[in-house]
């Protein structure tokens, strides 16, 4: 079948919006990501580590900027693509890797994570078996219970059937005996067939990103681009889960995320770049567990603390969100953390609305009450 | 012998047993449906069972005379599992062995590793036991009393739950039911029970539990209670609570603490409660609350949406409400009541989509599948979001069609990947071996289907030249 087709596979087409969670795993450092702007506290506190002044990104006239490894984030933000909001975080007081990570994708002491409720919840048709994929090895807590939710490592994982043995008979003859069911199996067995059609097509052509994007042959790129792969081909995708782990910098932490940095800013931005305008309809949150400490440790690293980052792309005309709290004894808490002066689920809630979350945002969110 | 001989040696042995006791669906001759439609002994194997094994259809049709005396018989033996011999089906789910751990001892496994064998020991169960009616009971009774094992401390008590409230009860006494539920550890974490107190005058007490036991678990949203009843009935099971991962000892232990407890009168559904009540008030609501005539109509309605139809007859609903009621809530009384009702026995015949896990299974079973991990399993069913112990909240997953319409993809993966033996090494499926005992292409598909297939059906099927995985496929074999 031609790929562009007349055939609404699910959700409503051109219309369908995307929302993509890259959630960094250990902890990411929310004042070197981005850096406090004016605040010499920053720089007494972390006398080796803090990112100098002059090398700071700067976001007009905000008092936090974005790493220099981070040049490509940057050009999105001019773009007006992207949010930065400092200071986020969620009730968390354990510090734990595994108790805040399950507490952030779950939406707080509940059941099942929050990216598998909106997909219950949101209005409109039912899920189908391309609505939902966690690009990686495993199933995130964030899209456990959802309708729907396919672990995806390449676009073979839909296909009927090994490669190489042929599927094609076998389609015709359901294509034959669905045609002929009057039951709700018959419209959703074409909408399946044709969803069989365009994955095989995706698998059998490599991919071209668009508008001179190139992306890095590392595994969180890798993942953007079968993610741009699916948005493009319009196989209903409505949320996609990505991991980019190791930034738990208790030792060396310069050394070991400055890499990471990079890959981050390479990987968001060349997928901003590839989709172009499609943009418009894909929403990318960039979310992680908790902050670290303000003061840096004896081994040049930081350690678990409390408000951290959340970035935002896509979707809508972005921009600054929120200031960087002064980082003064009066501010500072617990054992000097960051604040968490912005919880998680506020930045969640509009964003879940624009992707068609009406009356059920407190099923998303049980017992969470928005401030004002 | 040598030690690597030894090894060999009891490596055999292992598999002999395992053999012997795991895999090896028992197989006796396989006579199909010989029906243009669904007759009465498919129609109840569809229902009251996991989808028939090739051989289920002739055991069953020798049970009695007639269609209806062999289904009569049927139903007897189904609720009575006790007199069914199930040792294989019971040894193979016993290898689970964290899941039989004391309660305290649960903590001591991993997480995912104990929901892991939850899962595996319901595929097992639902594949190869031989009491079907008990299975699928279990199945209901884990919807009805949802526990999602993702919240907090149910990761380690859901576990007890399935096995002291779930399966336990599932064809005993309702009362009995609602009460080892209303004090399970993990339903006290779900629904946070353990937080429902009253230390002080001003204190509330949490009503989450007290909201879903009248919502869900009895009268249901229209059953006729009050705002006023939800918290009437909280006060009265203030002060039970458990005892968490941060405790040293007994871990998962529930107690009530009766400084905890609101002891004052309190008046439910009508009901006065007399105060001092202490722990007695927890007795006095699930007498008001069981007894109450919108229970029987609640359990009876949801009961027929999972034997009967989506949208069942309401004289169907009716008897089965009557015989909750005047059995006083016994389980089995109340589905020989149900499976009795003209709607029943003479009612629309492959009228209900299978969900994700039912058509799993019934697949596996049809195709005498050989299962040695059901890992790969568990993917499909979280593909299709139908995971056992996965569902988030606490109204538990839909019985009714509609919210399963996008499955279709996963449902055909499985099916080809089945019958092509490609899952992976540990399951296996002889197509050649189960289309000779069926006596043919044409028997393979009557009992897979309960019925003779249509001309069109045996026609694509020839044409596909893959017989057991386009049955599998195939619109008819998505119905039970």
């Amino acid at each position: 079948m031609a790929m562009k087709g007349t055939g609404i596979v699910s959700g409503n087409g051109d219309e369908q919006r995307t929302l993509v969670v890259v959630f960094l795993r250990g902890g990411a450092d929310g004042l070197t990501l981005a850096p406090p702007v004016g605040d010499q506290v920053y720089h007494d506190l972390r006398s080796n580590i803090a990112v100098s002044e002059g090398e700071v990104l700067k976001l007009g006239a905000a008092n936090c900027g974005l790493h220099p490894a981070m040049s490509g984030l940057h050009d999105v933000f001019k773009d007006g693509g992207l949010s930065v909001i400092p200071a986020v975080g969620s009730e968390d007081k354990t510090r734990s890797h595994f108790y805040a990570q399950d507490l952030m994708e779950h939406g707080g002491s509940v059941a099942g994570g929050w990216l598998g409720r909106f997909l219950r919840y949101r209005e409109g048709r039912q899920p189908t078996a391309l609505s939902a994929v966690a690009l990686g090895k495993k199933m995130p807590e964030v899209l456990r219970g959802a309708p729907a939710a396919t672990v995806m490592e390449s676009m073979d994982t839909f296909s009927l059937g090994k490669k190489g043995v042929s599927t094609a008979k076998f389609k015709a003859e359901l294509a034959g005996l669905y045609g002929a069911e009057t039951s709700l199996l018959g419209p959703a067995a074409r909408d399946t067939l044709q969803a069989l059609d365009r994955v095989a097509e995706l698998a059998k052509t490599s991919y071209s990103p668009e508008h001179g994007a190139e992306y890095s042959d590392d595994s969180f790129s890798n993942g953007l681009r079968q993610a741009a792969q699916l948005v493009r081909a319009r196989v209903g995708l409505e949320a996609v889960s990505l991991d980019l782990n190791g930034w738990d910098s208790h030792f060396a932490q310069e050394t070991l995320i400055a890499p990471m940095i990079t890959r981050l800013s390479e990987g968001l931005s060349t997928f901003y770049q590839d989709l172009g305008p499609l943009m418009r309809k894909v929403t990318v949150v960039v979310m992680t567990e908790f902050g670290r400490r303000v003061a840096e440790n004896s081994s040049f690293g930081t350690d678990h603390g409390s408000g951290g980052l959340m970035m935002v792309m896509g979707g809508k005309e972005r921009g600054l969100v929120g200031t960087m709290p002064k980082l003064d004894a009066g501010t500072l808490i617990g054992p000097g953390d960051v604040p968490v002066v912005t919880d998680y689920r506020s930045i969640l809630i509009p964003e879940l609305k624009m992707h068609g979350v009406r009356e059920t945002v407190g099923e998303i969110f049980p017992g969470f009450v928005q401030e004002k | 012998m040598s030690s690597a001989g030894a090894a060999l040696f009891s490596m055999a042995g292992c598999e002999r047993i395992e053999k012997m006791f795991l895999l090896g669906p028992q197989p006796g001759p396989v006579v199909p449906p010989s029906g243009k439609g669904i007759d009465l002994i498919s129609h109840a194997l569809n229902r009251l069972s996991f989808g028939p094994d090739p051989s289920e259809y002739a055991r069953v049709k020798e049970m009695g005379e007639s269609e209806k005396e062999a289904v009569a018989a049927y139903v007897d033996e189904q609720l009575d599992p006790d007199s069914i011999d199930d040792k294989r089906a019971t040894r193979a789910v016993r290898r689970f062995e964290a899941i039989h751990a004391p309660l305290a001892e649960m903590y001591e496994y991993k997480e995912e590793f104990l929901l892991e064998q939850m899962t595996r020991a319901t595929l097992v169960g639902a594949t190869r036991s031989k009491r079907q009616l008990f299975e699928m009971m279990v199945h209901f009774w884990s919807d009805h009393f949802n526990i999602d094992a993702s919240k907090e401390e149910c990761r380690w008590l859901k576990a007890a739950d399935d096995r002291e409230v779930i399966r336990k009860h599932a064809l005993g006494n309702f009362l009995e039911m609602v009460r080892a539920s209303a004090l399970s550890p993990a339903m006290l974490w779900y629904l946070d029970g353990r937080e429902n107190r009253k230390w002080n005058e001003d204190e509330k007490p949490n009503e989450n539990y007290a909201r879903e036991l009248l919502e869900l678990h009895t009268l249901g949203v229209d059953g006729g209670y009050s705002q006023k009843d939800v918290m009437e009935v909280a006060r009265c099971l203030s002060g039970w609570t458990v005892r968490g991962l941060e405790r040293m000892l007994k871990k998962g232990k529930v107690s009530f603490d009766s400084e905890a407890h609101d002891d004052g009168v309190k008046v439910v559904l009508g009901h006065e409660i007399a105060a001092g009540g202490g722990k007695t008030d927890l007795d006095a609501v699930l007498e008001i609350v069981c007894g109450h005539p919108s229970t029987a109509q609640h359990l009876a309605q949801k009961l027929c949406v999972r034997f009967i139809d989506d949208d069942p007859s309401q004289d169907a609903v009716e008897a089965t409400a009557k015989a909750f009621s005047e059995s006083g809530g016994d389980i089995k009384t109340t589905l020989r009541a149900l499976f009795s009702t003209k709607a029943f026995l003479e009612g629309s015949r492959g009228s209900k989509l299978k969900r994700p896990f039912e058509f799993i299974i019934s697949a596996l079973r049809g195709s005498r599948a050989e299962v040695r991990s059901e890992l790969n399993l568990i993917d499909y069913l979280v593909r299709m979001g139908h995971a056992p112990f996965q569902y988030p909240t606490p109204d538990g997953y839909s019985d009714v069609a509609s919210p399963w319409s996008g499955t279709l993809l996963w449902r055909w993966h499985f099916a080809i990947a089945l019958a092509r033996n490609e899952i992976d090494k540990r399951i296996k499926v002889n197509e050649a071996d189960l289309i000779e005992k069926a006596g043919g292409v044409a028997g393979l598909s009557a009992s897979l289907l309960g019925r003779v297939p249509t001309e069109e059906e045996s026609a694509s099927i020839t044409r596909s030249g893959e017989a057991l995985a386009l049955l599998l496929a195939s619109p008819g074999f998505q119905w039970r």
